[in-house]
């Protein structure tokens, strides 16, 4: 604090010594600078908060809370999150959705009750699309998510955009379905594809974004960057080379375990806390090779692989060790003399026992099968082969 | 080859020279310190027995005490009797101890062994061990020991430790802190102890150059004490002693006479109404011992209790990021840096700038001589009364040599310009002239 007192004090030293006025001086210029620079940050700060710059900071940050909170109390059956300790567990949301959707961002909802499948469907063929399966040369894929469920679009050219899975109109499962039929609630642009559909109300649970494209790269993102990447609606390609293109988004928490599956029979397991920030290349794979399917790995889960003819491949997953190296080949499933004859993997996903399996038929065949009947059997019964697959987990271990 | 020694064993700071017979080398026993050739006389005993000095010392105990946990518990600590005319009974008396203290801080060893036996001081209890003075000094004098000789790259056999002109005005006591400090330096793995007296060391160089005895006052103002000798010098097998005098007033005074008047009130001094336990926080500021212990829990509540109420925020926020952030070391090297600077230039500033902080004060020599005013008077006072018992005018003293960091101070210079005309004063080495004087009084030995 400057007083008077001191003023006079100094005035004193230079009677003394005249020779202190210029250190005096000098010393207060430099003072007088540097808080003049300091103030005019301030000043900075002050009318951004005037102008409502910092109030709309703030006003954004809210509303992603907000939006978080809605995610978490969606994935909680639309529980009162205040009133959650006082309690049981909710009940897992009555009706699921199986989702078809194709590279132009079309998509195909069939809503179903839980208890209520229609006859038939627990075992075989319940619908199907009569029109194209495969567009650019990319084929139709599946999800199933329940029918609170919030979905993330992922579209190759690294954008994203949200929407509530109900938003998507449901169609009667009929064999009768094509394209037509479909929403399109967020049409791929010029040059870009969709990528895939995300579940999105385990954000607020969950730690990282995790990103996989066709050729094997795999990138990370806090989920604590949500805000950003939902308002700005981008969140990056997550691939090193022009040649490759995204494949699948998923979320997952530090500590997971994530596996990736490829076309020509190859499994690798990787620790979430060992992915980067930047996209790498962490599986090393043939010219002729690709990713068909990435997933977090469920503690006690089992490997489940399809082939193009519906042979089944089981493996426990929890036996497989994380891979150390930064770029491994990961571990083969299809024996080399099936491989030369042709054998490749659709698909696969991590299974429990009373689990079912949601499978595309080349003919445009939907099927929904009880996991233990197809390890049983060995294979899943089709005409002209299979083009993808989803897991439909059991109620009791939810729906991821 | 036999390695011999001079050992300063100052009451703040202390200092190891060795002389080869062409010249001094000054060892740099303190790496970490401003100046690497004086370590403080500050020793740190932790709960599992290592011990530190020095710099390694004070930062040990700060890293061991910012935010540590306590723990009190109540022990018991003696009994008082009182006696009236018609009772008579013994009280328990009980303290509170804190269990978890990691360590204990010693500090002015040289003082416990001057004024020891008189004030009944002659130990203390650390953690298992008890340690009497001469246990302490040992523990020092080892570790510095240790530190030369790994600087020399030998084992050093003999020293000459300086001593003060008089331990204490009673000889039987005098005597005895000799040999306690003698025994001491035996133990730490001295072979032969030689004594010199430090003033007489202090002016080691003036007294080769002196072509006929001479009285001379020796003005050796250190870091924790003012010592004067007044001495007839120049035969060095005729030597006299007039008179010696002392006081406790030395640099860290004038360090904390800064803090204390000066920047205070960047901490919240006169601005946070009747706070008393945050006021007694403010008051503890100058004491770098003390800053540690205030580190608790309940503190730093009492703070923010009061920074949220509005109350001063910004000086209590300064005051607590120097009590939980470790600033304090940067406030006290910055005060001591001003304070030197101000012996050669009129004007200087005190900056400390860190989160919360923001401190900025313009310091000139006209305000640090009014703030150490009082010091200078008591100082005036005791020169004086050395000149008395002596038995000398100030006009039959020939010379005035001054030593020690603080003499440099303007202010005292020119105080004994006016007493003993400006042609007098001689000025030695600074802050090394009784350790060089110990360290050829033991290489010519």
């Amino acid at each position: 604090m400057l007083t008077q007192e001191k003023i006079e004090e100094w005035l004193k030293e230079v009677e003394q010594r005249p020779e202190s006025a210029v250190l005096i001086l000098r010393y207060i210029t430099e003072r007088l600078r540097e808080l003049s620079t300091r103030n005019e940050q301030l000043l900075t700060d002050n009318i951004a908060l005037q102008s409502s710059q910092r109030v709309e900071e703030y006003k954004k940050r809210i509303a992603h809370l907000e939006y978080q909170l809605e995610l978490l109390r969606r994935q909680l059956g639309g529980a009162d999150i205040s009133q959650l300790e006082a309690q049981p567990p909710p009940e897992e949301a009555d009706a699921f959705n199986f989702l078809a959707y194709q590279a132009r961002g079309r998509i195909l909802r069939m809503e179903f009750l839980r208890d209520s499948l229609p006859k038939g469907v627990e075992t075989g063929v319940f619908a199907s699309i009569q029109d194209d399966l495969a567009i650019e040369g990319e084929s139709a894929r599946l999800l199933i998510v329940p029918s609170h469920e919030e979905l993330l679009l992922f579209f190759t050219s690294g954008r994203v955009s949200s929407l509530p899975v109900i938003a998507i109109p449901a169609r009667e499962a009929t064999i009768e379905l094509n394209w037509k039929q479909s929403a399109l609630p967020n049409e791929a642009r010029s040059g870009e594809k969709l990528a895939c559909l995300m579940p999105l109300t385990s954000l607020p649970l969950t730690d990282q974004f995790i990103q996989v494209s066709r050729r094997g790269c795999v990138k990370k993102t806090m989920t604590s960057m949500a805000e950003n990447i939902l308002s700005n609606r981008f969140i990056g390609k997550g691939v090193i080379h022009n040649a490759d293109q995204p494949f699948e988004m998923m979320l997952a928490r530090n500590g997971d375990r994530i596996a990736l599956v490829t076309w020509e029979g190859h499994v690798l397991v990787l620790d979430v806390d060992s992915l980067s920030y930047a996209a790498e290349e962490r599986i090393r794979l043939e010219v002729t090779d690709h990713v068909v399917a990435a997933f977090t790995v469920r503690p006690g889960s089992a490997l489940l692989a399809l082939t193009q003819n519906g042979k089944i491949l089981q493996r426990e997953l929890d036996s497989l060790e994380p891979a150390k190296s930064p770029l491994a080949k990961g571990i083969p499933l299809i024996p080399p003399a099936r491989l030369e004859k042709g054998t490749r993997l659709i698909g696969a996903g991590a299974v429990q026992g009373s689990d079912r399996c949601l499978a595309l038929h080349r003919n445009g065949d939907l099927s929904l099968h009880a996991i233990p009947d197809l390890i049983a059997a060995g294979v899943l019964q089709t005409a002209e082969g299979l083009l993808a697959l989803a897991i439909v987990p059991d109620p009791g271990t939810g729906i991821t | 080859m036999n390695l011999k020694v001079g050992i300063d064993f100052g009451t703040s700071n202390s200092g190891v020279a060795v002389f080869d017979g062409q010249q001094v080398r000054l060892l740099t026993i303190e790496q970490k310190g401003l100046m690497p050739e004086v370590v403080k006389s500050i020793l740190y005993i932790t709960r599992d027995g290592r011990q530190y000095i020095g710099q390694d010392a004070v930062e040990l105990y700060y890293q061991h005490n910012i935010n540590r946990q306590r723990r009190y518990i109540k022990q018991w600590a003696g009994e008082i009797t009182y006696t009236g005319a018609d009772m008579h009974y013994v009280r328990d008396v009980y303290v509170y101890v804190d269990e978890l203290k990691p360590g204990r801080l010693l500090q002015y060893l040289k003082t416990a062994l001057r004024k020891g036996p008189s004030s009944g001081y002659e130990g203390t209890q650390i953690f298992d061990t008890y340690y009497r003075v001469g246990d302490l000094v040992r523990v020092y004098l080892a570790e510095l020991k240790r530190r030369a000789e790994e600087i020399l790259g030998e084992p050093i056999r003999d020293v000459t430790l300086g001593r003060p002109v008089k331990f204490s005005e009673s000889p039987e006591l005098d005597h005895k802190a000799e040999d306690t400090l003698r025994q001491a330096a035996l133990a730490a793995g001295f072979r032969s102890v030689e004594f010199e007296f430090e003033p007489v060391a202090a002016a080691y160089y003036y007294e080769q150059s002196l072509s006929k005895p001479e009285n001379v006052l020796i003005f050796d103002f250190g870091g924790g004490t003012l010592d004067i000798a007044i001495m007839r010098l120049g035969n060095p097998r005729d030597r006299q002693i007039y008179a010696s005098g002392g006081i406790d007033i030395a640099g860290s005074d004038f360090d904390r006479a800064i803090i204390q008047k000066r920047l205070l009130h960047f901490f919240g001094l006169g601005s946070i109404g009747e706070f008393p336990e945050i006021q007694e926080m403010i008051e503890a500021i100058p004491d770098w011992m003390v800053l540690p212990e205030l580190s608790t829990p309940q503190n730093r509540n009492a703070l923010q209790k009061a920074i949220c109420a509005g109350i001063a925020p910004v000086q209590l926020s300064a005051l607590e990021a120097l009590i939980y952030d470790d600033m304090a070391f940067s406030l006290y090297g910055q005060v001591e840096a001003a304070k030197i600077a101000l012996s050669e230039q009129g004007v200087t500033t005190i900056m400390l700038q860190g989160k919360n902080i923001d401190l900025w004060e313009l310091y000139s020599r006209f305000q640090f001589e009014n703030d150490i005013r009082e010091e200078r008077e008591k100082i005036e006072a005791v020169l004086a009364e050395t000149i008395r018992v002596s038995g000398l005018e100030p006009g039959q003293i020939d010379a005035v040599v001054k030593t020690g960091g603080s003499s440099s101070i303007p202010l005292f210079t020119a105080m004994l310009g006016q007493i003993f005309g400006v042609g007098k004063i001689k000025e030695s080495s600074r802050f090394s002239s009784v350790v060089a004087g110990l360290a050829i009084r033991a290489g010519k030995s």
